[in-house]
């Protein structure tokens, strides 16, 4: 069962398979499709009665993505007025420009205060700079304290949700896991006994820690406060225990306002656990004298958004607060669950947010990750319209590899070729038209339709049916028509 | 290797140039359309709240302001509990005779951890989403008082409970330093999605609440009174 769980899977888009290839595996693999599938409706479901119960929401939708461009707009402004009054108030800023700079800073940081262990809340963008791997080989011991977290990593998994990042996983295979990592060999697979194995695994480690680290929800320029929220209360346990915390924040996750929660808030939690608030959020600024940690660092990470800022299309990707609803509702993600996608953020947001962070060098195929239906921009709380991204993106895509080199030889680059000669002209398209409908013949079934075709038509038939070319075609029929009639 | 601030200087220039092509937009606030202030009046508002809070499992308890000593005694009693935690700012009367005070001047993580629940006020509720703010003011106490006991009685009073969350904002003229907002008690859905209570935070939540503004009781339908 084990094996079927973590099919060892390492979430580096630089060196992750393309998506289909990645894919098919996971799709026979029963047991994760129906643990992905239970999740994601469940969550769906909830989600869905509280956007309705709100007569306001697409008014929030707006006022969200709103202020969202605002401070993307005037993102230098932000930043530098959140760094003023963050330092201000006590806090120690730091840029770093990618992720090898972001786990340096941590590390200086970390080693400096001579801590030989770390808490850790729940953060994504310590994922995608993959940081754990990083702390341990400095000598630093990181310990997730997020239940998901702490699944995946006792079970060596890794993320496949932004926000349930260990959904795939099913009860008794987190039995099996805590079973086996924390040797309670007693424990059932009832949720409730496994949730208090984690607190009592946990409940000594907050107490004796001396640092730790978190992401950011939000950060607010006018206050230069931080605002996290969670659900379990191992957030508010990691931002008040130790002596030092390290926040990680993407750069775009500044706003202009403490004003703007209200609207951030609402929108946040009902797209992401289906609550009308979730259980705590957190707001700190800087250090609070005889409060919390008296050591605040707060790193501000760029690795790759500013790139992302500057093109018009790609830059509403930007505005995203991580709920997740475009991966509970995506049809595809619903098949294949997160680890396809090669990133730690996997579904619709992951196929246009991970290409962009990595400047299109890796993680081509993600683009071509979806249906297009558009039920992800339907239920984007920040509006973000991800079938218009990635169809600029695959655009970007195939202009890549137009200038390749190698397109002499490259059987898609030549049929694309005779493809736009053959629609150029009226005769040519008829003759194609009778050439195809010969070439097919062979491999059309009695039942009108082709199951399989060689080469380059085989990436078409390999996943649906296609119809064979009729006898006669519109033209031709119209040209006999004419003719038969007096 | 970069140093801080050129790191900071790199990031910038980038922003700059990136953002240098974005047609100048109309601010985003005040933003138009949605819910600020909400519909109801001031008895069903607080009968929201208390639904709310009773929706996440939160015991709730209704008094006048002469009651309030007999009311937290009472919640304390069937708490079944003997030792509680104190901010210091907490008014003396409410620190009722008969029980445990732990009065928090700098106590340990360890005496905090010792104690089986704590008695605090609130700076707002707002009902829409049953939620309890806190400000951690003297009354309040510093974060890890309302983290580490698993039993928790929040004092709210009802001229402090709003309806919508803007409405909370609009009563935050001077932005917090510090704020938690508690919506239900500590809560996981991690494992199938199946929602359980208590994992890190208090497990259980109660709220007593005080008729300082309203005419009277809204009612005492279920023995509220306690």
């Amino acid at each position: 069962m084990r094996g079927e769980t973590t099919h060892s899977v390492v979430l580096d888009p630089r060196t992750a398979p393309p998506f289909p290839e990645a894919a098919l595996p996971i799709l026979r693999n029963t047991q994760l499709r129906k643990n992905v599938a239970h999740a994601t409706d469940v969550i769906q479901a909830k989600r869905a009665r509280l956007v309705v119960e709100k007569i306001d929401w697409q008014e929030l939708r707006s006022a969200a993505a709103a202020i969202k461009n605002e401070a993307l707009a005037h993102l230098d402004q932000y930043l530098t007025e959140f760094a003023t009054r963050c330092t201000a108030a006590g806090g120690h800023v730091h840029w770093a420009a990618d992720g090898e700079e972001a786990r340096r800073i941590i590390i200086d940081i970390l080693r400096a205060e001579k801590a030989a262990e770390v808490i850790k809340i729940k953060t994504m963008t310590s994922a995608e700079i993959e940081l754990n791997p990083a702390l341990e080989s400095a000598g630093i011991h990181a310990i997730e304290t997020d239940l998901a977290e702490l699944i995946l990593q006792l079970g060596d998994d890794e993320p496949s949700h932004i926000v349930a990042p260990a959904l795939h996983v099913n009860r008794s295979q987190v039995r099996e896991i805590f079973a086996r990592r924390m040797g309670r060999a007693d424990l059932s697979d009832d949720p409730e006994a496994l949730t208090a194995a984690a607190r009592s695994y946990l409940r000594g480690k907050f107490l004796s820690a001396d640092a730790a680290i978190s992401g950011a929800n939000f950060l607010v320029a006018e206050t230069g406060a931080v605002t996290i929220v969670e659900s379990e209360g191992n957030g508010r346990m990691c931002l008040t225990l130790p002596r030092t915390l390290i926040a990680l924040a993407g750069i775009e996750k500044v706003i202009p306002r403490f004003q703007d929660l209200e609207v951030l808030l609402q929108v946040l939690a009902r797209s992401a656990t289906g609550e009308r608030m979730n259980p705590y959020s957190s707001v700190w600024t800087g250090v609070i004298p005889g409060d919390g940690p008296q050591n605040f660092h707060l790193v501000l990470l760029d690795n790759g958004r500013s790139s992302i800022l500057a093109h018009p299309t790609g830059r509403q990707t930007l505005r995203c607060i991580r709920c997740a609803a475009c991966q509970n509702t995506c049809p595809v993600y619903r098949q294949t669950g997160g680890h396809a996608y090669g990133s730690v953020y996997g579904g619709p947001i992951g196929a246009i947010l991970t290409p962009q962070l990595m400047h299109l060098e890796h993680a081509q195929s993600l683009p071509y990750a979806s249906s297009l239906c558009g039920a992800c921009y339907e239920v984007c709380p920040v509006k973000i319209n991800i079938p218009e991204v990635l169809i600029d993106l695959r655009a970007q895509v195939v202009d890549q590899e137009r200038t390749r080199t190698a397109r002499a030889f490259d059987l898609m680059y030549i049929a694309m070729r005779l493809a736009n000669g053959v629609f150029a002209s009226a005769w040519r398209f008829r003759w194609a038209q009778r050439f195809g409908r010969l070439a097919l013949w062979p491999f059309t079934r009695k039942d009108g339709w082709i199951h399989a075709l060689p080469s380059l038509g085989g990436r078409w038939t390999m996943t649906r049916d296609l119809r064979g070319l009729p006898r006669q075609s519109f033209r031709d029929w119209w040209a006999m028509r004419a003719k038969e009639k007096p | 290797m970069n140093s801080p601030s050129s790191a900071q200087m790199v990031i910038l220039d980038r922003v700059r140039a990136a953002i240098a092509g974005i047609p100048a937009e109309p601010d985003a606030h005040p933003h138009p359309g949605y819910i600020r202030r909400g519909e109801l009046d001031r008895h069903a508002c607080l009968e929201l709240m208390i639904e709310r809070l009773r929706e996440y499992n939160a015991d709730v308890v209704e008094c006048m302001p002469p009651d309030l000593p007999d009311c937290i005694e009472a919640t304390l009693r069937a708490s079944a509990h003997r030792t509680f935690l104190a901010p210091p700012g907490l008014p003396s009367d409410w620190r009722v005779s008969g029980f445990n005070w732990k009065i928090d001047t700098h106590l340990s993580y360890a005496e905090i951890e010792a104690c089986d629940g704590v008695v605090t006020a609130a700076f707002a509720g707002i009902a829409d989403s049953g939620t309890i703010v806190l400000h951690h003011s003297a009354a309040e106490g510093r974060r890890v008082l309302t983290l580490l006991p698993d039993w928790h009685l929040c004092i709210l009073r009802t001229s402090q409970v709003v309806e919508t969350l803007p409405e909370y904002f609009d009563r935050c003229p001077q932005p917090p330093a510090l704020a938690t907002y508690i919506s239900g008690p500590s809560a996981t859905a991690d494992i199938e999605m199946t929602r359980i209570k208590g994992v890190h935070g208090p497990r259980f939540l109660n709220v007593l609440l005080v008729h300082d503004d309203a005419p009277g009781l809204r009612s005492t339908r279920n023995g509220d009174l306690g």
